[in-house]
């Protein structure tokens, strides 16, 4: 047994600087389009090449949307001038500031996760939020099996049908307050699902979301940021409106 | 066997059975076969003529149904679709999974998308569209299926029982999921028990069923190439290079070489990547902290590493017909496999550590035992059949890319346990390391892709992803829109045997028989 | 009034009760009964406690019969000490039996009214019955009728079983008796007794060997106990509570009569022997319970069980009669008693809360049952105090006389053989897995029964039983509480009997004075007191006043441990930390936080399904698997397939069959099978082999005769 301890203390300390200070090591994040790039798009030549209408031609310069982006990277790769892009991960934005936990939350969260027909790429980026690497549980963040000890619902997958009951199950059990987080394109928007006959528009369909993390997946650290930002421990990408308010509207 | 050999003797056998039989190419022949000699053709193929069932694709065409039956042969690529069919009214076709157990699901499947009867099918309904929200009669696949009509038919049903086949005074059925664990996918099991060990248990998948094959009608080949990437995203590359094979077969366009030398290097990287997941996941049920830890540091170096070359952790966006999107250049392809011989290094250190963990091996060893025959009758694929010595591997079996070139070996075990499978990971990620070694000395250079164009065809292509076999069947219509994707996926036909292995177990060794099938629910479920 | 009278008093209105219900219509039949029963009870109670308190034991000659002497009764302490529990059983009983028929009808509700008061008059006989004459009539009366009772409803093979075991038990008891009595001619128990004092050793074994087990048969000792889970569980419920609460004691009563009454003690290797069936039978008896599906099945098993426990503290009260240690053998004894009591109160509890359940829910099996607390929240709040008790629970009575048991037999350290001691040792270790088990067991019952979702329809329509079932159930639930919470005053009545058996006080050990040393003689070293003063022991004397509240062993001076506790104080605390508890909790609630209900995660099923809850066979399935070389379970799996591989059914059965039946009954039947086939191949109707059998009798008669 003792050389598993060995072999544990061998490996030091391998975690992230983040949130503390800043982690630049390689292949963290895929990154996204530049949401702040100033890019005219007369043609609609660059935004014509993104399938999920995540760059949507405006009069000014074109509007980025990150609840669509799910990186086909068909706007940076063999298409001409490439789509500037933003290869950091603090993307999560807010519903509003009511949606940050009270200040008694701050120090420890416990996240329930429902996976409603993701792909199994978002599930296993928040799986690696407990390996060495992110290791969340310093942070104060758990992983519970029951959400009657959760306090945060984090969502991945576009909601298929068969997975709505379960859902709304969850929700209801979890005691007051709690916060919703919805991860991944899927669950903002349905990603590629959207037009399934199955499959609804994202989380939002059915119950307020509070904070959404972008990205197809969203990197280990992204799903890091949005926790941290549910517990006021950091400044939100962006406070934006919900997808789709439903019945009993945003918190 | 020949494939003219085949055709030759097929004819004379089944003279009266055929109705055409024809090579589509060198390696593809294709068999009309009536409706109603069908088992005992498919019967013949499988069992006298040895070739494996792959799956079974079911089609509407505008008047008439296509029923498709894959099979495959060993080691010379030769491949058979036997076709049948009927007028779009005949509901009723013959079901061959009580001689070919593997197509149970496949059957299934089609039952409750298509409204098809299988005759002899002993247990057809409650699949994919589970029967207690969804009332009979909803055929989502078929053509003219309003989503309208079928949300009416949207409702509880609470009368529904579970299905039990376990007699025995006192037996109950434990439930777990869909939602369970810390961070499972979402699946639902009926444990059938009287307590303490489990009798038989009852997967009860597409919990996240998204109808892929539904969004995918109607899209163009790129729109659906996001589809067959983001399904099943921790196989991804494999899925989205198996769906290019088969539209590139169809064009056909030709893949320049170096394109099909970095598609190895990548498919060889994703395993990697994904066996170590595997891994990570086996120790983890073991509950042996120290070397799930140790094995996610290692997938996650693995992740970045793809990251660094690719752009994105799990590889999308860089396959697509004709090639890949992004080139690589060859410094990079040898300072990442130098990088990845550091992981596969200290992944080995992990095996051997592991090795001499006897407490470890007791929880593993002579736990979730498939035999070889029952691996062939279920006809699993990937390191769960290979586990069991049954070793069917597609790069060997049916080579596509250029693996034929390379030099490396199909590891096999003979126990069928637990850790049979566990050892079989590690070999697997050492060969694949091999390879990719071989596909960076050789590496041809050019461009990475070729023009590709829209034309109107079917074909199917088999890829062997991390998790087994996957074959993607696709049908582009005259407007170059998709008319049929189907995606057979390896979990699909190793969930179909996941029961064989739970059969009279305790409680506690489920989640590790589960973890060391290394299966995908959304891989499944589609 | 005296004993005498009351005697009378009961006994005429039992039997104007049988009269009545005979004669009355049908639908006032079960009023008569009720009516009848109690009256009659009452009347039983004070002759049971004048008995326990007279000085000398009343004694009364009936009538002579011709050439045999004259019949008699007499009531001394352990004689008033069953009355007593006899009617505090009866008396809730025949109101529920009332009660029972009224909900319940049954095909003969006369015939099992008159037959249920003749055993309420027959029981009371054998208790106070003083020659053999008198006790055998009693005794063979009570059997009768408690088989007519089983066969009232529907002839039942069990009844049989158990009227043949009963009667073989029987002989063996008059065999036992005659042998005591010896050439003396007079058949009195004085006579007996006397008789008893010059037995030679091997008569006193053969006396001993033949009582106990004639008597072991009616307390469901091992190895004769089949009868028991049979017949119990086919009689029918309203006479049940009766059947388990008082006959079973009857048993019980024999052997400390025979063998504490009537001999002076038992030899050593007796008690040895009555130590180990004891806990040995506990044993299997908890065990068997753990296991049983049948509610009913499951109380006999545990009847058993308790029986058990209670022979335990007997054979350690003889081992210590035998050995010289008096006190010590008195709390043997006081254990033994008390926890008969205890367990008279709640098992009758318990079989009234499982008559009331299968009247509501149709069934008896736990696997089925299920939920029923919210539909038959009374029932199931007084079957909890049972199965507190029963379980051994403080502050319930159960806890006491357990706790009583496991500490004599902890004493056994005195004795010097050391075999003894592991003997003792071995009964300890099985008790105390038997009080585990019995946890278990209870937990299972409870918890399957009332707790959870319910298993079927007539489940969820079930409503809780009609006053007459409720009101016996409240008194009996509230007696297993006091006898709980005071055993301070139920331990000297219980001394009055035992003194008489040992010579000496249980009490002075048990409950010790010394809190008020003033009185009659504190027989506690002063710095004992002292320490005890130290120790906060005299708080309990401020708050409430009584002889004392902590319930002590001493150790003497070569064992100086001291064993100390008080279920009065435990339940003092326990209210008050209750009550502080709920008022914090009441506190916090009201002032900062708002209560939600939400319904129970089931993991996101869309219903959460009977089918998918534990049943009581899963729960038991540990008990079975760590037991498997006890239990021998015959598994007989069968795997229906279509084709290969499409399992269609896994049919699974497992058979136990009962340690008993496989090791005694089976091989017995089996052996009486054969026998009796020989015998039938003997009688082939030749005259030649006839005369055979003639001469050959004749020749063994000559050789039978010459040794003589």
């Amino acid at each position: 047994m003792n050389k598993w301890i060995e072999k544990g203390l061998r490996t030091g300390v391998v975690t992230t600087p983040y949130p503390k200070g800043r982690d630049e090591a390689a292949g963290i994040s895929p990154g996204l389009p530049d949401a702040g790039a100033e890019v005219q798009d007369d043609n609609n030549t660059i935004a014509s090449r993104c399938p999920t209408d995540a760059l949507q031609p405006t009069d000014g310069p074109i509007k980025v949307d990150q609840r669509r982006c799910i990186h086909c990277f068909r706007c940076v790769r063999n298409a001409g001038e490439p789509f500037p892009w933003d290869s950091g991960f603090e993307w999560a934005s807010l519903m509003s500031e009511a949606s940050v936990f009270p200040p008694s939350f701050r120090r420890s969260l416990h996240i329930r996760v429902i996976d409603a027909g993701d792909c199994g790429a978002c599930l296993n980026e928040v799986k690696l939020l407990n390996n060495p690497y992110y290791n969340m549980h310093r942070l104060g963040f758990f992983i519970t099996p029951t959400p009657r000890q959760a306090d945060v619902l984090l969502v991945i997958g576009p909601v298929a049908d068969h997975m709505k009951i379960p859902l709304l199950k969850a929700y209801e059990a979890m005691p007051d307050p709690k916060r919703v987080m919805a991860v991944g394109v899927c669950a903002l928007s349905g990603g590629v699902f959207r037009s399934g006959f199955i499959v609804g528009s994202g989380v939002s369909d059915l119950i307020p979301v509070d904070v959404e993390v972008p990205g197809c997946p969203p990197p280990p650290l992204a799903i890091l940021h949005g926790l941290l930002v549910l517990a006021g421990r950091s400044e939100p990408h962006q406070f934006i409106e919900p997808a789709n308010p439903v019945e009993g509207g945003v918190r | 066997m020949r494939i003219d050999e085949l055709i030759a003797q097929a004819k004379v056998i089944w003279e009266d059975a055929l109705e055409a039989a024809f090579n589509i190419s060198p390696q593809e022949a294709e068999f009309h076969c009536k409706p109603d000699r069908m088992n005992e053709f498919c019967n013949w193929l499988h069992h006298q003529k040895i070739y494996h069932f792959a799956g079974m694709i079911v089609e509407e065409r505008s008047n008439r149904w296509d029923i498709h039956y894959l099979f495959y042969e060993e080691g010379v690529a030769v491949r058979i679709l036997v076709k049948t069919g009927g007028p779009l009214d005949q509901k009723s076709f013959q079901s061959i999974s009580r001689t070919i157990h593997a197509a149970d699901w496949y059957e299934r499947e089609a039952e409750d998308l298509f409204g098809l009867v299988f005759e002899g099918h002993p247990r057809l309904g409650d699949f994919i569209l589970h029967d207690d929200v969804w009332q009979e009669g909803v055929e989502p696949m078929r053509a003219g299926f309003n989503i309208g009509a079928a949300l009416e038919n949207h409702k509880p049903k609470r009368d529904w029982r579970p299905r039990r086949i376990v007699r025995a005074p006192g037996s109950f059925i434990m439930p777990v999921g869909p939602v369970y664990s810390g961070d499972a996918e979402s699946v639902h099991f009926h444990l059938e028990t009287v307590g303490e060990e489990v009798i038989r248990v009852f997967p009860r998948l597409f919990f996240k069923y998204r109808g892929v094959e539904k969004i995918a009608e109607g899209q163009s080949v790129d729109e659906a190439l996001l589809l067959a990437e983001r399904f099943a995203g921790t196989t991804a590359f494999s899925h989205a290079l198996a769906f290019c094979m088969a539209v590139e077969k169809i064009g056909p366009t030709v893949v320049p070489e170096r394109a099909v030398a970095l598609r190895v290097f990548f498919a060889e990287l994703e395993r990697c990547r994904h066996h170590i997941g595997v891994i990570e996941s086996i120790c983890n049920s073991t509950g042996l902290a120290v070397a799930a830890s140790q094995a996610a540091i290692l997938e996650e170096d693995a992740l970045r590493l793809a990251c660094e070359l690719a752009g994105h952790r799990y590889l999308f966006g860089l396959v697509v017909p004709g090639g890949l999107s992004c080139d690589l250049d060859t410094d990079r392809c040898c300072q990442a496999v130098n990088k990845l011989k550091g992981i596969v290094q200290r992944l080995n250190d992990l095996d051997q550590a592991l090795t001499a963990s006897s407490s470890f091996l007791d929880r593993i060893e002579e736990v979730g035992i498939i035999t070889e025959s029952q691996a062939r009758d279920y006809e699993l694929v990937g390191p769960v059949a290979r586990g069991s010595s049954y070793c069917n591997d597609l790069r060997r079996a049916q080579p596509y890319l250029l693996y034929d070139q390379y030099d490396f070996e199909i590891p096999c075990e003979q126990e069928g346990d637990g850790y049979a499978r566990l050892r079989l990971l590690f070999a697997e990620v050492n060969q694949s390391l091999r390879i990719m070694d071989q596909v960076t000395e050789n590496m041809p250079t050019g461009p990475v892709s070729n023009p590709y164009s829209v034309s109107p065809g079917a074909a199917v292509a088999g890829v062997e992803t991390p998790r087994g076999a996957t074959w993607h069947w696709v049908r582009v219509a005259e407007d170059g829109k998709i008319a049929r994707y189907r995606p057979i996926t390896p979990s699909f036909a190793n969930w179909h045997g996941l029961h064989l292995a739970v059969e009279s177990f305790a409680f506690q060794d489920f989640p590790i028989v589960l973890a060391t099938f290394g299966l995908s629910v959304s891989e499944n479920d589609r | 009034m005296g004993i005498g009278l009351w005697l009378l008093i009961g006994f005429v209105l039992y039997g104007l009760g049988i009269a009545a219900v005979l004669t009355v219509p049908s639908k006032m039949c079960r009023s008569m009964l009720a009516g009848f029963g109690v009256a009659g009870s009452l009347a039983l109670l004070p002759a049971g406690f004048d008995a326990l308190f007279r000085a000398h034991s009343f004694r009364a000659a009936l009538w002579s019969i011709f050439n045999a002497g004259t019949i008699t009764i007499t009531a001394d302490h352990l004689a008033g000490f069953f009355l007593i529990v006899t009617a505090l059983v009866a008396l809730p009983s025949s109101i529920f039996a009332a009660g029972q028929l009224q909900t319940h009808p049954i095909r003969h509700p006369k015939a099992l009214s008159a037959l249920y008061l003749a055993l309420l008059i027959a029981i009371p006989l054998v208790i106070i019955a003083a020659d053999i004459y008198l006790f055998l009539i009693a005794w063979e009366s009570m059997s009768i009728i408690v088989y007519l009772i089983i066969t009232s409803s529907e002839r039942e093979r069990s009844a049989y079983l158990m009227l043949a075991i009963g009667e073989l038990g029987t002989l063996s008891v008059l065999i036992a008796l005659l042998l005591m009595s010896g050439d003396h001619g007079s058949l009195t128990f004085s006579a007996l007794k006397s008789n008893g004092s010059n037995l030679g050793i091997g008569l006193r074994w053969t006396v001993f060997l033949l009582s106990f087990f004639g008597f072991g048969i009616k307390a469901g000792l091992i190895p004769f106990n089949f009868w028991l889970p049979r017949a119990y569980t086919n009689a029918p419920s309203p006479a049940i509570p009766l059947i388990a609460g008082a006959t079973l004691n009857l048993g019980l009563y024999g052997i400390i009569r025979i063998n504490a009454g009537l001999l002076p003690h038992p030899p050593i290797g007796a008690g040895v022997m009555v130590l180990i069936i004891g806990s040995a039978t506990a044993l299997i008896g908890i065990l068997y319970a753990t296991i049983e599906d049948d509610l009913k099945t499951l109380l006999a098993h545990s009847s058993i069980e308790n029986a058990g426990i209670i022979t335990t503290a007997l054979g350690a009260g003889f081992i210590f009669l035998a050995t010289g240690h008096h006190t010590l053998a008195a709390m043997a004894f006081v254990a033994a008693l008390y926890h008969l009591l205890n367990h008279s109160v709640f098992k009758t509890l318990l079989f009234m809360g499982s008559g009331a359940v299968e009247g509501a829910a149709g069934t008896r099996s736990l696997d089925r049952l299920g939920g029923l607390l919210k539909r038959m929240p009374y029932t199931g709040l007084f079957v909890l105090v049972a199965v507190l008790s029963i379980s051994a629970m403080p502050p319930f009575n159960g806890f006491v006389s357990e706790w009583l048991t496991l500490q004599a037999l902890l004493r056994s350290v005195v004795l010097s053989s050391f075999s003894i001691k592991i003997a003792f040792v071995t009964a300890g270790v099985g008790l105390a897995l038997t009080a585990g088990l019995a946890v278990t067991c209870f937990v299972r019952a409870f918890a399957m029964g009332f707790l959870g979702i319910a298993r079927s329809e007539a489940i969820s329509r079930a409503h809780d039983a009609s006053k007459a079932v409720l009101t016996p159930m409240v008194f009996l639930a509230a007696v297993c509480l006091l006898l709980g919470v005071l055993p301070t005053t139920v331990i000297p009545m219980l001394d009055r009997v035992v003194v008489p058996i040992t010579g000496a006080s249980g009490t002075g050990a048990l409950v010790p004075n010394f809190f008020t040393p003033n009185e009659t003689g504190s027989r506690l070293p002063s710095d004992f007191v002292a320490q005890f003063h130290n120790l906060g022991a005299q708080i309990g004397r401020n708050v409430i006043p009584g002889p004392g509240l902590v319930v002590l062993h001493r150790g003497g001076t070569a064992n100086p441990v001291v064993f100390a506790m008080s279920t009065s104080y435990m339940f003092i605390m326990l209210l008050f930390l209750l009550a502080v508890s709920g008022g914090v909790v009441a506190l916090v609630v009201s002032r900062r936080r708002k209560v939600e209900r939400r319904r129970q995660w089931d993991g996101g099923v869309r219903d959460l399904l009977p089918e998918m809850t534990y049943t009581a066979t899963g729960f038991a399935q540990p008990v079975r698997v760590i037991f498997e070389a006890i239990l021998r379970p015959q598994v007989v799996e069968h795997r229906e397939t279509l084709t290969e591989y499409f399992r269609i059914a896994i049919r699974r059965r497992r058979d136990e069959v009962y340690l008993i039946d496989r090791l005694v009954l089976n091989p017995v039947s089996a052996a009486t099978a054969w026998i009796s086939d020989g015998l039938a191949r003997m009688h082939n109707g030749r005259v030649n082999a006839y005369a055979g059998y003639v001469l050959l009798a004749l020749l063994l008669l000559l050789v039978i005769a010459s040794f003589g």
